[in-house]
């Protein structure tokens, strides 16, 4: 005979094996279409039982140069887009129905526009006779026009624009799950709005932080075309390397121990943010 | 995972390389039955053609497809993207579903070194007028494009803008911010011409003097360029004044009046190429497709539209006085410049880019 506790155990079992099964169609898709190659390409950059690809990979300076480069201009990103997104997020988790409507088309209207064509775009309002330098020398203010274009600046301009939204959805739900109550009852207490913002408001939304983070970080590495285009040819992206050799020399080999180099670099960031922020998420309500 | 395969296989094939060289050889050796002496085999209801699409697909159907739908009563179909790994493929299969393909600039001598090609039956082909570049025996040249020197008419007026690419190098005759290509292609025999090497005597490359003179013209690219729509970008906007890329991009501004003008002196000639792939069972017919391919006047209306001119030297009978120049291939054009070396490319474009990475970041 089973006792009421084995039952419920069972039960308990059975219920988390039906969903399971539920999930498996998407966990067989990702098995499939992502582990599966991720794991192909960590065989392929040891193909013949070399470890010669890695050496070059990790060691050679130009690789470890711009793999730094590439973290540096990420972290950069990641943290810009983390100053602009949060009082936006802010803001649309305390705007009211117009305003929040307006807001989310304004935040998603650019996804529908391709990233080539908003890259150009930045090409025609950067560069020394784009839009905003002929406006400033119209209007007196500069003599010589700014270097916008063609360096680290206007990289990093266009990558911003092209990730922010990426931040401000996480933190934005994030924001929402965040009990009002709780900072009018430290309002109520007598706690000035910006000590209510820091003890209760910031620390409940750390999720939707670190969540936004890793993606703009992770999404960020991945990016060469906006760079290539924006850089004038003086920011290299470990991406671009990536893809030299895959296309142009069909070194996949190399490629991909240069991938899996990135990859261990990402994966190595990414488990620090969320050692960082993983302390806040227990706090949630 | 089978394009993923089939490039892991191509790699493999690398490391073979003397081996699969010597297979082709072997293969071009033998007996081939000659197309010419059977009588025409029986029509099929089409041919296939892939090619590279675009504005290009667009003219191809006006042009030859048309006359080889009037002169066979065979309907061409057309395809695109331009593959290389879908060629092998294709072939290894024993059955390629493309009668003719276009075959990407660097890849031309891959094909024939892996043996993907039909050889070319010049008893149907008629390339008897041909410069010698436009004579292979597996790939047919269907055109001819230049990376030359765009330039802004307004700051280089009648005539003034720099002729080669010494010239180009002497910022203090011919100031102004420059554009180059964010590759070393060209842009290291560019440097060798403005160093003194003769046309002539660029291959193989001295890329240790090569990188020596790009050095010192580095503090003056106000922009690398990495895709061909940037450099005609560039100069429309008046972010340079001098800029290399590529001809039909410049071609197509100064024809829509834009204060834009190319000079076709040093510059780097590279050619659109097509081959059938081998054991397709069209064989004969593409390459009676090919041959239409060679009508110069057909290649003058593909010319007179894109600059992108046929080899056949009595297409510029065909085209119109005011286009002749704006072309790399008119005679006055071509003997100004040089015949990119794929081969060498080939053999040692990893190397180049490896170096070439190492320079820009330097910079």
């Amino acid at each position: 005979m089973s006792s009421p506790g084995d039952s419920r155990r069972t039960l308990a079992r059975r219920r988390e094996l039906g969903l399971f099964l539920l999930g498996a169609p998407a966990l067989l898709v990702i098995g499939l279409v992502f582990a599966w190659p991720v794991l192909r390409l960590l065989s392929l950059s040891v193909e013949g039982g070399t470890l010669e690809h890695f050496e070059k990979a990790a060691l050679d300076e130009l690789y470890v140069t711009v793999l730094a480069d590439s973290l540096k201009i990420a972290a950069m990103v990641t943290g810009i887009c983390l100053l602009l997104a949060y009082p936006v997020a802010v803001w649309l988790s305390r705007a009211g129905r117009l305003g929040l409507a307006l807001g989310l088309f304004a935040l998603l209207l650019p996804f529908w526009t391709s990233v080539l064509v908003r890259t150009y775009a930045w090409l025609v309002l950067l560069g020394r006779n784009g839009v905003i330098n002929r406006s400033l020398r119209d209007w007196g203010w500069i003599d010589a026009p700014l270097p916008l274009l063609h360096n680290l600046g206007g990289v990093l301009i266009g990558m911003v624009q092209v990730l922010l939204p990426y931040m401000v959805l996480p933190i934005y739900a994030a924001l929402l799950r965040v009990d009002p109550d709780l900072s009018r009852a430290a309002e109520g207490l007598g706690a000035p709005a910006w000590r209510s913002f820091l003890r209760i408001t910031l620390p409940l939304s750390l999720s939707g932080v670190s969540a936004g983070c890793a993606l703009v970080f992770v999404l960020s590495l991945g990016f060469f075309i906006t760079p290539a285009l924006l850089g004038g040819g003086r920011v290299i992206m470990i991406s671009m390397l990536i893809e030299q050799q895959v296309r142009e020399f069909l070194d996949w080999p190399f490629a991909a121990a240069l991938s899996t180099v990135l990859l261990a670099a990402t994966l190595v960031i990414y488990a620090l943010i969320g050692r960082l922020t993983r302390g806040t998420r227990h706090a949630t309500p | 995972m089978t394009e993923q395969g089939e490039v892991v296989m191509t790699i493999q094939l690398k490391r073979r390389g003397i081996l699969r060289t010597a297979g082709g050889l072997l293969a071009a050796a033998l007996p081939l039955p000659a197309l010419a002496q059977r009588a025409a085999p029986p029509k099929p209801d089409r041919i296939v053609v892939n090619a590279s699409g675009g504005a290009m697909a667009n003219i191809f159907r006006r042009t030859y497809f048309a006359e080889f739908e009037r002169r066979h009563s065979i309907r061409v179909v057309d395809t695109s993207p331009v593959d290389f790994g879908k060629l092998r493929a294709m072939v290894n299969s024993g059955n390629p579903e493309w009668t003719v393909t276009e075959i990407g600039g660097q890849d031309a001598t891959r094909a024939k070194e892996m043996n993907l090609l039909e050889p070319l039956d010049t008893s149907i082909i008629d390339l008897s007028n041909y410069p010698a570049v436009g004579r292979d025996s597996h790939v047919y040249v269907s055109s001819a494009y230049s990376t030359a020197l765009g330039y802004r008419t307004d700051v280089f007026p009648n005539n003034s803008q720099p002729k080669g690419w010494a010239e180009f190098w002497d910022v203090r005759r011919f100031p102004g911010a420059r554009s180059l290509r964010n590759h070393p292609v060209d842009n290291l025999e560019f440097a060798l011409l403005a160093d003194g090497v003769p046309l002539d005597k660029l291959y193989p490359l001295d890329m240790d003097r090569a990188f020596r003179k790009l050095d010192a013209i580095r503090p003056h690219i106000a922009v690398w360029w990495s895709t061909g729509a940037q450099p005609a970008q560039l100069l429309v906007d008046k972010e340079v004044v001098l800029a290399t890329g590529w001809n039909g991009r410049f071609f197509e501004l100064t024809r829509r009046g834009a204060p834009v003008a190319t000079d076709f002196t040093g510059g780097s000639l590279k050619s659109s190429v097509y081959g059938i792939p081998r054991g397709t069972r069209q064989a004969y017919w593409g390459q009676q497709f090919l041959q239409v391919m060679t009508d110069p006047r057909l290649q003058a209306v593909y010319a007179n539209e894109l600059s992108y001119a046929g080899l056949n030297p009595e297409a510029m009978n065909f085209i119109a006085d005011d286009v002749r120049p704006l072309l790399p291939t008119a005679p006055e054009n071509m003997g100004k410049q040089f015949w990119l070396d794929v081969a060498w490319w080939t053999e040692n474009g990893a190397r180049a880019q490896e170096r070439w990475n190492r320079w820009m970041l330097r910079g």
